[in-house]
Formats: C-alpha cells, structure tokens, sequence
C-alpha cells in the first residue's frame, strides 16, 4: 500500500547500536558543553514531540475516561472505565477488529512474499534487462494514492480489463470484485500489490548484498536453487523481510484509506470494509463521540505494540544479522 | 459505487413531521392562491408582507460570516457558481457583512461539519439541508423563532404547516421553507410500447389496463406484472416468458428509491423505526413488505430489479441512478431526479405512486438552511439567512432544481423545468403536484436515536441484501432489528 | 555496504555472467523465463494503460455492454431530423447490411437502409438486442477540456508543488539536525529518547489526531497550510532514524581534526559532515516529496472547504465524489494527477532509485 512511502523507504534494523557510553552523572565541563550542543540539536524534535504527539496522547487518554461528545448533551464528567467497558461489549468493534485482522492475514504473507519472488527472480541470471523492469515495477509506486485507487476501480468494474481477461479465458460470469463481500479482500490486495516497487528495489538491494562466497559454497555443497534460497538467501534476508512485516504490521492495523476512497466509509459490501481504523475513524467524526473514539484509538495502540512487541520476541529466534556474534 | 450513492442521495434530505394539510394547502389548490397574498421578501427592502407588522431587520453588527455546503445538494459545478454570486451579494445587501461559500463535497460533509464544531471552528449558515441533515446535527442547530419575532419575518407566505415542519420539539424553529420533492414514477414510454403495454396512470386512484384487457388497480402487484414483461434478457424474452436468461439481463422492469431502506420502505407506507417511546425500534410492516418485494425483485426465480453488483455496473450507470441508463422501465425516485434524467432519453414521462393495501405513499424531501448554535453572529447570520431563503431563492431554486415551497412560485417553476435542456416536450407535471398530497407523515428522514449510527447499520443491510443472494428476509430483518436496538441502548 | 559498492557489483555479477558460453537450453531458459516476467510487467502496468484509453472515451461507450477497447462512438444515422443507432443486420438473403433501427419490437423491428432511407422501412424478424453495432473509432479528447474547465489544475498543482517542497525543506532540515545530534554527541538520557523517538513510528495516527485538530482550530490554523507544514519543521522518526545511521556510518575522524582546529558542532555540520551525508539527504528528500505529494488524509481534514488551496488528490477525491458516474472524466482527473509524479519518476529514476536503495539498505 502506497500510502506511506516514507514508511516503506525506510529499512531500520530495529536494534540501537549503544553509542558511545553514556556519560556518568557527573560530567566534566566538555561533556556538559557536549550534552547542551546534543539537546540543541534535538530540540526540534523535542519541541515537536511534546506538542504534537506527547500532549495530544495524553490528552485522548484523558478522553477516554470523560464524557465528551460532540454535541455534550450531558455535562462533562469523569466517567471512570465506562468507555473501555462500553467497548468490551460493543460488537461493531470486534468485528471491525475482526475485518481488519482477517484481512492482514490475506495482506501481510503477500506483502511480504510477493515483492520478495519478484525481486529473487529479477536477480536470477535468466532474466533480460532486470534493472529495466526494476524500474517499471516502481512506477504504480508513484502514482498518487487516490488516483491509484480510482484507476483500479474501473479496472475492477464490469467493463473493467480484468474481467475481460477472465470473460477471454472463459469466465462466464466474472466476479464483481467490488461489490461482492467475498471479493472484495482479493480487490483491495490487489490494489495493494500495485504499490510494491519500493518493495521489490529494497528486495533487490539486499539481494545484491549477499555476498557470493556464500551461492559459491552452497554450489560446491551441491546444495539445489530450493536448498539455496532456504539456507542462503531467506536467512541473509531476513533483517530485511522482517523490517518489511513490522511495518506491514503497523501499517495495517491502521489500514483504512483505500477502503474510506473507494467506499465512501461505508463498510461496502455488507460491512466487509469497515475496518477497525475506519470504525475508529468514524466514531471520531460522524458519530462525533470523542471519548468513546478515544477509547477505541487507544485500544488500537495497544494491539500494534503488544503485536509489535511479540514479533521482536519471535524475531530473535529467525532473524540474522551478519556481522552480529 | 452502490454505496456512494446511497450517501450520495439520502442528501436531498427530507422533511420531517410533514402534515398532509400543509402539503395539500401548499402545493395543491393555493399554488393558483392570488401571489399578493404570499409575496415573497427578504434582504432589507422592508415591503409590507404581512398582517402583523413590517419586516425589518434589527440592526446588527456587520460579520464576516461562511455558509457551509454540501450536506445536500449544491456541490455540483453547476451550481456552484450561483451559490457563491448568491454568497457575494450578501456584502452588498449588507454593506460590511461577508459571506462566505465553503463546498465539501456531500461524501465528506458530514464528517468535516462534525470536525469543525467540535473543533469550535463552527460555520453560521449551512445549506442546503434537509431533515436528514438536521437530524444528524441533533442539538446543533440555532433557535430561529426569537430572530423571526423580533424582525418580524412573514411567515404567512408559507402555510403554516409548511413553518412547523421545520419545528423541533427540542431546538425550536430550526429553519425556514425553501423547497420540496415529492416522489413519482418515472417511466420510459418507448419501452412500453416496444412491450405493447399500457403505459402507467398518470392520475392517483385510477386503474391500470392489463395486456388481457382487465383492469386493475394500479398497486404493487400491479406494477410486478408489468415490470416482469419490461424486464428483458439479451435475447428478447421477458422475465415471465419460458427461456428467460436472468444471468444475462438487458433491460430491467422497475426500479426502487434504493438510497436508503427507510425511504425505500416508505414507498410502501410511512412510518418511522422509533416505536412511540422513542426508545424501541419497531419496525413498519409496510417497510418488511417492500424490503422483501424489493429482495424477491432482485434474487427471486424472476428477477425483474437489478442486484448491487448490477446496479454498480457501468452498463446500468454505474452506481448512479439506474433510470438515467435508459435502460430501465419504471423507477420511483424523487423531483430531483430531474438532475439527470436527460441521460434516459427523451421518451420518459412520470406517473402515480402505486398503492399499498389502498393506500397511495409519495415520500418526501425537503430543504432548507439552517443556523448552527456555535455561530458568533446570529443576527447578521440570520439576516443572510433571510436573504439566501428569500431575494436569493428563485436563483438557488432554480439552480437546485427545488419546487418552490411558496406556492405561488410553483407555476413558473414547472413553466422553467419542463424547457430543460434534452426533456421531452410534453411532460406531465401534474402527477407532481398530485404526488405531493400523498407526502409520507411521518417522514421516513425524521430524527431517532443515535442517528448516523442507526443510518449506518441500515446502509450495512441494504449492501448485504442487494448483493447477497439466498438470504432468509425474516431472519435478516429481526437481526436488522436487533442490531438497530443494540445500538440505541448502548 | 555503500550503494556505489552494492549498484557496481549489481554490475560486475552481469558481467561476469555474460563471459561464460552459454547452451542453448541456457538460452531457452532466459527467454522463457524473461518473456514470463514481461507478461506479468505488462499485465502489472495495464491499469495505467486502462486508465488512459478510458479517459477518451464517451459516456454512450461506457454504458454499452461489448463495446470495443478503443475509445469508440457506435455509428448512428439521421433521419427526419432524429438519430437512430445502426445496426448490422443478417437479412434473409444471407446477406449482412448496415441498417438504422427506427422501430424496436420484441419480436420484429422496423429499419432503414441509410444508403436508401427513402426506400421505406424494412421489417425484420429477430430481437434487435442479438445484433451488433458497427464502432467507428473516436477519441474524446474533448473530455481533457472538460475536466480542465471542471477543476483549477494548474492552482491544485500549484498547491502540491509547494506544499510538497516547503514540508520537503522543513522535514530535511530538522531531521538532519536532530539526527546530527543524536548521532554525535553525548548527553544523558539519549539512549531513552531515540528510543521513544522511534516507538512513535508505532503510534496509530488516531490517538493524536481530535486534539491536534482542535489546538490547530484554536489558534485559526485550520483552512491554511499551517498545520500540514508547521510540524514538518520538528522532525519525525522515520527520517532521523535514517539520517541517524547514516551519519553513525561516517568517521569521526574528519570530525575530530575539524574540532581539533577549533571548529565547532555547526561548522563541522556544514563543511564536515554535510558532504558526506549528500546521498541519504538526497533520499530522504526524495521520499519526503514523495510522501508529501501524496498526502491525502491531512489536507483532506484540514483543507476542507477551501477548495482554492486543496492539492491534487484532494481536488481529485472531491471530483469523484461529484462525477463518479462518469468514468471517463475521472479518468482524466487521474491522468492529470500521476503524470507528473510518473513524468518525474522516469526523468530521474536513477536518483530515485538509488536513493531507496540507500534508506533501504543501508544500516
């Protein structure tokens, strides 16, 4: 999903290399002329985090246990847990929970696989002009997210080419991606797919980076492609494949937009599009219910950072990093 | 875009609370009132208007104030370059007020509005609104009724029906009558006689020939009859006929208002889901029987209305209104169809509601504008107010394409409508006038609890019917039921 | 590994393949496996191509069920003062001519001749719904005029373009400078807050969004650029993260030498560090445009209203929203919308690339 593309750009290795050690409690007059240049420099982003992320999240959370509606008909009041009780009981949350996990579970092995057997097969030595189609792969990348978005709903409709493509290998009756509950998830991956060039060049990148001594001893292992790519490659990708679920992670558990453009935020078909982000979305917004909004962002934080917590758990267990003993 | 269109259309928002006397008064026999007696005023040229006294506006500090838009109609290009010359002139009516003119699109309108209020980033005037919209604001809106004293605005012009429709028992006098649309079918007369049928009465209590030579009255089994011998599949046969290929169809016989269930239950008879005390959803038994004519129509063994995934095909106008494809027979919908029904062709004509166990329902849409509670200047917003809804009221109208709620206007309203660009030459605007003294009471748009919630959940079963085949409707309509008294008493 | 490393030994590993004989089956196999990896380019850029031809063709096509794929208009005929559509039609004597229907009935409908229509009507028996129409192809490329006059492109580019580049500014400048501080000096507690710089990557939007809109409100903020520009100037995570670790990869020794020459923090910043730092800042440029060109959410919240200073994509949503029957007419909002960006991409995708390869890989 193109959506965030500063998002995907970045590979971090989500481990803090210890600088230098930090300094003990007292400090000589150059650490202390160090430290003062250090926090001038990060004041920007000091500034900015106390006033457009610190405050504002403590602030929903303080929402969260008021009363405040849009239009406040009740006087505003401490309501203690009664929005976090509300929402344990509130059916329309699971389920938009429900929508939003069922479809990371379609969304995230292709959003990881597919721009990985793309890059694999663009560096195999049988393919012709790869930093061509490397190129050509990226451009839906570029493309404005909303114009993406409508270009593929045409192109999923009735007169759409996909459902010409079926109709030519003789598919009577198409599907009508948009339209039908059970199409729907398959529609918007589709949708997702378009925007995996940055995937596919970072692929590549890390690819390329595999040092060939290791292909080499695998050949004379008499080690075969499928042996190789399982103990040469995946491993040696790993930092990178897993960089690419954390985000995938993040990403879709906060995924709304395509569904908010393409549906009106109606949920459409038959409700297989309200994801927990648009259910939050439009608490907040249409229902106007502030508190009760508040309470469901919160909640949210707390599933992507249980689940980001519990796969740099896991990840210890499969990811490799070179040069690490 | 099925769904879009849903919200798209539930726009043209209704009124509420609608008292047939008012709909008669108004639009029957007084449109030919003498048009002293409603002359209409606005702005500050204080003509003599009524009995009571002049109206005149107190003096009130000039503003620079902004009306928003769209949360029915007046995004469209079209309009907008009216809506904002109407917006300029406020200044020169009212030397050192402003007005300005904000579009957000109708698919964002409600969100954004609701944004901005909580925000305390509150517009003055929003327009044009209907009781949807009002209802969906419950408990934002200004009390107009201490403004309309004091400047003693001439609510005579308008029945007096006409003014309490836009009375709420809890905010007061929440806006003035601006325009009206009644509901109608709508129908292309080239395919009734490519059919050899009658073509549809055009006058209410009527009969209706049959091809077999007896009459009938003209309700909804009626008009299934029909509409399966004007429902076609790519070879010619017609849904009724041995042979009918109901995966290829060509030609669809009717076409509901499917913008929303309420307003397509009303159709059928009027009502409202809040059971007298307001607080138990109950739903009208004349709203489970369109439901299920509306799902036999689209998945029964003879289909003869499209389904969603149909309905969202750019072959049948791709989620917009599917009479406007010309490829469908008779559709029920409202004034405002007008809008694009050019696209049809030019062999459509409009004729009478069906009725419903002997009795005729024409739902209805109203508009108005409206002042939101949050606005720092009530008075100059009133007076803009008054403008826009009066001086200012044959533009918009006519850029609305709104049935003027003065009956004094609706002659020469019609007189400009029928010359439309692409109408036919000959169209019987009558049956709109008629279709008027059938108005829904209660409306199907007025308020209930929890109401964006409850028009979500109504919108979430209207997708899965239209689109899901095989449905139990009893089943589905308790679980609707359900869900809807879940909500309220959350 | 640098980029310059990775991208030349990209390189050499083609050359080096290319020194060996190859055998025909070999052969075999890249064509096989090229011409399969070309089909899925080309079925992968389709919509782009869809999108195009889709964006000339007339309302009357796109309702028409088999129409061709070029835009195409079905030929018609006047007659009396009325158009009707043409048809080609099977006659009895085996025959298949071009005929206008001026009558539709189920079972028989009456045509004329277009080349003769003063012969009379002839009566055919079929259903004219089984016959097919004659196209002749026809561009609209009036619909580019439409939408032109529909939307104020150039102001809606225009407002992309310097949103995109004042946030670009802003988000490069202080991300440099707070990465610069993180990844070059010591004070306590540094440790602490990379940390919760970086965990804000894992905060969903919605739990900052109600108030910041309502303190952006407050102070008159919202209908102006403000609020989508004023935080760009206070850096976000994701790009001093990758500034970070990239400095982190430069020697200290430069630094070392500069300070030992009395140099202080800025001017080893300017004329030490800056240098070297030239490619990940010019990713990271890349990518904030990128990003900001394609922000949709924010501009739609705040800009809302103020159709006079909404960038493309929300001018480009708000046109859906009043045309989506009209296919075409998006199509064209959508082309005039990802030319550029496409356009931009192609001219310099090698500095595109290469920059992605830097915040991607590099570590």
């Amino acid at each position: 999903m193109n959506q965030l593309p500063g998002v995907t750009a970045a590979i971090p290795r989500f481990r803090l290399r210890r600088g230098p050690r930090p300094p003990s409690a007292r400090m000589s007059p150059l650490a202390r002329r160090e430290a003062r240049y250090g926090f001038l420099f990060i004041s920007p982003w000091i500034v900015g985090f106390l006033a457009f992320t610190l405050f504002p999240m403590v602030a929903t959370l303080a929402f969260t246990f008021l009363n405040i509606t849009l239009a406040q008909e009740e006087p505003l009041r401490f309501v203690g847990l009664d929005n976090w009780t509300r929402m344990a009981g509130d059916q329309h949350v699971w389920d938009s929970l429900g929508v939003t996990l069922r479809f990371a579970a379609l969304w995230l092995p292709i959003s990881i696989i597919v721009p990985f057997t793309v890059a694999v097969g663009l560096n195999s030595k049988y393919v012709r002009g790869a930093s061509l189609m490397r190129t050509l792969f990226f451009v839906p990348y570029v493309v404005p997210f909303v114009a993406g978005v409508l270009v593929w709903e045409q192109m999923l409709g009735d007169t759409g080419w996909v459902n010409a493509f079926l109709k030519l290998v003789g598919v009577d009756s198409p599907p009508s991606w948009l339209f039908d509950a059970g199409w729907i998830y398959p529609a918007l991956i589709l949708m997702g797919i378009w925007g995996i060039g940055a995937g596919i060049v970072i692929n590549l990148a890390g690819l390329r980076g595999i040092p060939t001594e290791l292909y080499e001893a695998a050949r004379i292992d008499g080690a075969g492609a499928w042996a190789t790519l399982r103990n040469v490659t995946i491993p040696m990708m790993s930092p990178i494949l897993f960089y690419t679920l954390i985000l995938g992670v993040v990403d879709v558990l906060q995924y709304f937009l395509v569904p908010l453009v393409l549906k009106n935020g109606t949920g459409d078909p038959a409700g297989a599009t309200l994801f927990y982000n648009l259910n939050l979305y439009k608490t907040f917004f249409t229902y106007q219910q502030m508190s009760y909004g508040a309470t469901l962002a919160w909640f949210l934080f707390g599933i992507t950072l249980v689940v980001t917590l519990i796969l740099f758990a896991l990840s210890r267990r499969w990811v490799y990093y070179a040069g690490e003993r | 875009m099925e769904s879009r269109l849903a919200h798209l259309r539930t726009r043209r928002l209704p009124a509420l609370l609608v008292s047939l006397a008012f709909v008669a008064a108004a639009c029957g026999p007084s449109a030919t009132a003498s048009p002293a007696g409603g002359q209409p005023t606005g702005g500050q040229s204080a003509e003599p208007s009524g009995p009571p006294a002049t109206f005149a506006l107190p003096s009130f500090s000039p503003a620079a104030m902004r009306w928003y838009c769209c949360l029915g109609t007046g995004e469209d290009p079209t309009q907008q370059p009216t809506e904002k010359s109407v917006a300029d002139a406020v200044a020169t009516v009212f030397p050192g007020s402003s007005l300005k003119f904000e579009v957000v699109t109708y698919d964002s309108a409600r969100d954004t509005l609701a944004t901005q209020i909580r925000g305390g980033n509150t517009p003055d005037i929003v327009g044009p609104v209907g009781i949807g919209g009002f209802a969906a604001f419950q408990g934002q809106w200004l009390d107009l009724a201490p403004y309309i004293a004091k400047s003693h605005y001439d609510l005579s012009q308008f029945n007096q029906a006409a003014v309490d429709f836009y009375k709420s028992p809890t905010e007061g006098e929440i806006g003035i009558p601006f325009d009206v649309y009644p509901s109608m079918v709508w129908y292309k007369k080239d395919f009734f006689s490519e059919a050899g049928l009658q073509e549809p009465p055009h006058t209410y209590n009527t009969q209706y020939k049959m091809p077999d030579g007896s009459m009938a009255d003209w309700n909804y089994d009626t008009l299934k009859a029909i509409a399966l011998k004007l429902t076609v599949d790519r070879n010619g046969k017609a849904a009724d006929e041995a042979g009918f290929d109901k995966a290829h169809i060509v030609q669809y016989g009717f076409e509901p208002q499917r913008d929303d269930l309420r307003g397509l239950g009303a159709y059928w008879g009027a009502g409202n889901l809040a059971g007298p005390d307001g607080k138990t959803v109950v739903i009208p038994d004349a709203w489970k029987t369109a439901w299920k004519f509306f799902y036999d129509g689209m998945w029964g063994p003879q289909p003869f209305i499209m389904t969603g995934q149909v309905y969202a095909s750019q072959e049948f106008n791709g989620g917009g209104y599917a009479f406007f494809s010309g490829k469908v027979a008779m559709s029920e919908n409202f004034l405002w169809t007008t809008y694009g029904v050019a696209d049809a062709g030019t062999d459509w004509d409009l004729a009478a509601i069906p009725s419903y166990n002997g009795k005729v329902t024409s739902p209805l849409n109203a508009d108005s504008f409206g002042i939101l509670k949050g606005t720092k200047n009530p008075d100059a917003a009133f007076a803009a107010l008054t403008y826009l809804t009066g001086d200012a009221s044959d533009q918009l109208l006519q850029a609305y394409g709104g049935m003027p709620a003065r009956p004094d206007k609706q002659d020469a309203f019609f007189e400009t409508l029928g010359k439309s660009d692409g109408f036919p030459t000959k169209v019987d605007w009558q049956v709109v006038k008629d279709s008027v003294q059938y108005a829904d009471n209660p409306n199907f748009e007025a308020p209930m609890p929890k109401y964006n919630e409850t028009l979500d959940i109504l919108s979430k079963y209207m997708s899965k019917w239209t689109t899901t085949g095989g449905l139990d409707m009893d089943a589905e309509i308790n679980a609707l039921q359900a869900e809807i008294q879940a909500t309220w008493n959350s | 590994m640098s980029v310059a490393a990775t991208v030349a030994q990209g390189d050499q590993g083609g050359a080096r393949r290319s020194r060996r004989r190859r055998t025909a089956a070999e052969w075999t196999r890249i064509a096989i496996v090229t011409t399969a990896f070309a089909a899925v380019l080309i079925a992968f850029l389709s919509p782009l191509a869809y999108s195009a031809l889709l964006s000339l063709k007339s309302p009357s096509q796109i309702t028409q069920a088999n129409s061709p794929g070029l835009p195409s208009d079905p030929a018609t005929f006047t007659w009396q003062g009325k158009e009707y559509p043409v048809y080609y039609v099977p006659l009895p004597d085996g025959t298949t001519r071009e005929l206008a229907i001026v009558k539709k009935g189920r079972t028989a409908s009456d045509f004329i001749d277009p080349a003769n229509p003063d012969a009379g009507t002839i009566t055919w028996q079929g259903s004219w719904r089984n016959l097919d129409q004659p196209w002749q192809l026809a561009p609209q490329w009036d619909n580019y005029a439409k939408v032109w006059d529909l939307i104020n492109f150039p102001r809606a580019l225009f407002n992309t373009v310097a949103l995109a580049l004042i946030g670009t500014i802003g988000t490069v400048l202080s991300c440099l400078l707070v990465a610069y501080g993180f990844a070059r000096f010591r004070f306590p507690g540094r440790g602490l807050l990379f940390t919760i710089l970086l965990a804000t990557i894992f905060l969903p939007g919605a739990v900052i969004l109600i108030p910041t809109y309502t303190i952006f409100v407050k102070i008159g903020w919202v209908g102006t650029w403000l609020p989508l520009l004023v935080p760009a100037f206070f850096a976000n995570a994701y790009d001093v993260f990758l500034l970070r670790q990239y400095l982190l990869t430069i020697p200290r020794d430069l630094d070392e030498a500069a300070m030992i020459d009395g140099a202080g923090p800025w001017r080893i910043l300017r004329s030490v560090v800056l240098p070297q730092a030239w490619p990940v800042i010019v990713a990271v440029s890349i990518f904030t445009f990128v990003y900001a060109w394609n922000d949709f959410f924010g501009p739609l919240i705040y800009l809302a209203g103020h159709g006079d200073i909404q960038p493309l994509q929300v001018v480009l949503a708000n046109f859906h929203g009043v045309y989506y029957k009209n296919p075409a007419l998006i199509q064209v909002g959508n082309m005039l919308t990802l030319g550029i960006p496409v356009l931009l991409f192609i001219l310099f995708q090698r500095v595109f690339i290469r920059g992605i390869v830097i915040t991607g890989v590099e570590k």
